[in-house]
């Protein structure tokens, strides 16, 4: 699958917010599946933005983005073709930690529930595994919303500063896992981030 | 997991009061409807004492027609205005004999002797209940044949024949009794034998044949005049509440019980329409109810069902659950309060067969109910998905090609 942006702007931000962009009023840019994108920024410079156009949450720009996949709505790809770790997180805080990752894998039926556990104590979780999402620190949630993202069939991942809060142990496991997922799949990857320190090898890096 | 999820979401009380608003209404929707389907045939049958569907109609005589006769007749507009009326089927006037009669027996051993003044009326012969082969006049024969309300009968034998210690005769035995009948007028003098040949129920007057009335009335009459003071009036629908309405507004009088009945069952089918429409109130109430308990829980876990779209639920799965909830709640109720409209039913049937012939209708509030639970899980179902669907979605949707 190729992602590609046509002349995107963000309807809220001015031409003076974007200018030097290499992704914003491009005329076009692509992201192809099987490679690792990142994108920098400084904070309020659109990251979230950009990643939420691709999915579909934020509908509030000019210009295309086309999908080179045959379908009516970018919805219908959230179940096998995109996958997203929110900086937000978007978990449910009602939800135990293995309900969270459930609830995903419920759509999709991708992973076992043996693979979904060894992945909670792969990221150290092991023991809050049926654990209110509500009562974990945000990094522990960081991991748990980054293990949900990657139970489904994908072919891009969009990560949305995605190591924020965890610590240099944990963002190396946790890379270790994201690069193993997208390697299986051979799934591209767009990734923001304030910096270019994590030890993802990236294909392109391109300046908002 | 989803279940889960969406299980918070609801408040219970709202549901139970959802599911109870909607039993009773649905209750008394049903058995009102099915009453009225279980009493129609009654009342039918009952007003159906006018077989014929017609009735006598005359003036009400006040004190100030004691005084002016003449409006006790109807005018030609008048009978033309009633002729004209919507539940009119068709009318005949009755015509009065315009000469004295004077009715004598002669002594016989079966009837007492008697002597007494008398009137003849006369309508056309399709509106007599009585069938015989002598009622027809023949110029040639004088002989007038007569019919009488039964009830003059009843009156003699369980009143004047008690009183003075006479005979009771049998419907039988006057119609062997042949009397004299003396006609007087115009200068003129006619003498006839007669007998009863019948008894009406309907008409409540002393009928001869029409045809002899009109020659006689030539030959002996007082006035040329034809004046009507009674009409006989056939109904479509005797039970018509026009008819009463028309009636007392013209002043009128009807002397048919019957009409009676009607004003009755005129009175039972408005408080049956008026529990009607109060069970749909109920209905119409507890639905508003539940969708906007509805709308207040998507309302306040919109963030919820957002993020439910947003990791990949589509907005028909997330609709699913409540529509499942409110379909299932809405079937139960239906569905009790068809069983306890069925066991109401079954103790009202238990009485009225007491009191009327068995009644034969097929139970339709199971059909009502149905087609009640269809409508609402139809409209719930759509409504549901439609409001979801507003919540989840980004307010500008784009089409990728």
């Amino acid at each position: 699958m190729i992602i590609s942006l046509h002349n995107v702007k963000p309807l809220y931000m001015s031409d003076a917010e974007i200018e030097g962009s290499e992704i914003y009023d491009k005329e076009s840019v692509f992201f192809e599946k099987g490679k690792k994108y990142l994108i920098t920024a400084n904070s309020g410079h659109g990251k979230t933005s950009i990643l939420n156009f691709i999915y579909g949450i934020n509908t509030n720009f000019n210009g295309n983005i086309i999908y080179s996949e045959n379908t009516n709505s970018v919805f219908d790809l959230r179940k096998s073709k995109i996958s997203y770790i929110f900086q937000d997180l978007k978990l449910f805080p009602d939800l135990t930690v293995f309900e969270n990752i459930q609830l995903k894998n419920n759509l999709t039926n991708y992973k076992l529930v043996e693979e979904i556990t060894s992945l909670i104590e792969e990221v150290l979780l092991g023991h809050k595994k049926d654990t209110l999402v509500e009562k974990l620190s945000l990094g522990q949630k960081q991991r748990v919303a980054i293990l949900r993202a990657l139970c489904q069939p994908f072919e891009f991942l969009l990560l949305d500063e995605p190591f924020s809060h965890l610590d240099k142990d944990n963002i190396r496991i946790i890379t270790n896992i994201i690069n193993r997922e997208v390697k299986t799949q051979g799934a591209g990857l767009i990734m923001t981030s304030l910096d270019k320190t994590y030890n993802l090898e990236f294909d392109k890096m391109l300046n908002l | 997991m989803l279940i889960k999820l969406q299980k918070k979401t609801l408040v219970p009380s709202q549901i139970i009061g959802y599911a109870l608003t909607l039993f009773i209404g649905a209750i008394i929707l049903l058995v009102t409807t099915q009453f009225y389907f279980d009493i129609n045939p009654i009342l039918f049958q009952q007003t159906d004492v006018f077989k014929d569907k017609s009735a006598v109609i005359s003036k009400n005589i006040s004190v100030l027609k004691t005084m002016d006769k003449e409006k006790i007749y109807f005018t030609d507009k008048e009978i033309k205005n009633l002729k004209n009326q919507p539940f009119t089927k068709d009318i005949s006037e009755f015509h009065s004999a315009t000469f004295k009669i004077n009715a004598s027996s002669n002594k016989t051993e079966s009837a007492p002797l008697f002597y007494t003044d008398l009137f003849f009326e006369s309508i056309a012969d399709k509106y007599l209940d009585v069938e015989t082969d002598e009622w027809h006049w023949d110029p040639s024969i004088d002989f007038i044949p007569i019919i009488i309300p039964e009830n003059y009968l009843n009156l003699y034998n369980f009143g004047f024949a008690e009183s003075q210690g006479l005979p009771v005769l049998s419907q039988n035995t006057i119609s062997q009794v042949e009397f004299n009948i003396q006609i007087s007028g115009n200068g003129k003098l006619g003498k006839y034998k007669s007998k009863i040949v019948g008894f009406s129920n309907k008409v409540n007057s002393i009928l001869v044949p029409e045809d002899f009335l009109f020659w006689a009335n030539k030959e002996f009459g007082e006035t040329k005049e034809n004046k009507t003071s009674r009409i006989l009036i056939e109904f479509y629908n005797p039970s018509d509440e026009k008819i009463l309405e028309y009636f007392n507004n013209n002043n009128y009088s009807i002397n048919k019980e019957e009409l009676e009945f009607s004003k009755l069952v005129f009175f039972l089918k408005s408080a049956l329409v008026a529990i009607f429409i109060i069970a749909c109130i109920i209905i119409i109430l507890s639905v508003a109810f539940v969708v906007l308990s509805f709308n207040l829980i998507i309302q306040k876990n919109k963030e919820l069902l957002i993020n439910l779209f947003n990791i990949g639920y589509s907005y028909k799965r997330i609709a699913k659950f409540y529509q499942l909830i409110i379909s299932v709640i809405t079937f139960v109720s239906i569905s009790l309060a068809i069983y306890v409209s069925n066991l109401i039913r079954d103790s009202y049937l238990l009485k009225l067969s007491s009191l009327f012939e068995s009644i034969k209708i097929p139970n339709s509030a199971l059909w009502y109910g149905m087609l009640l639970i269809f409508l609402l899980i139809l409209a719930y179902n759509i409504l549901f998905i439609r409001n979801i669907k507003t919540i989840v979605l980004p307010r500008k949707n784009y089409i990728n090609k």
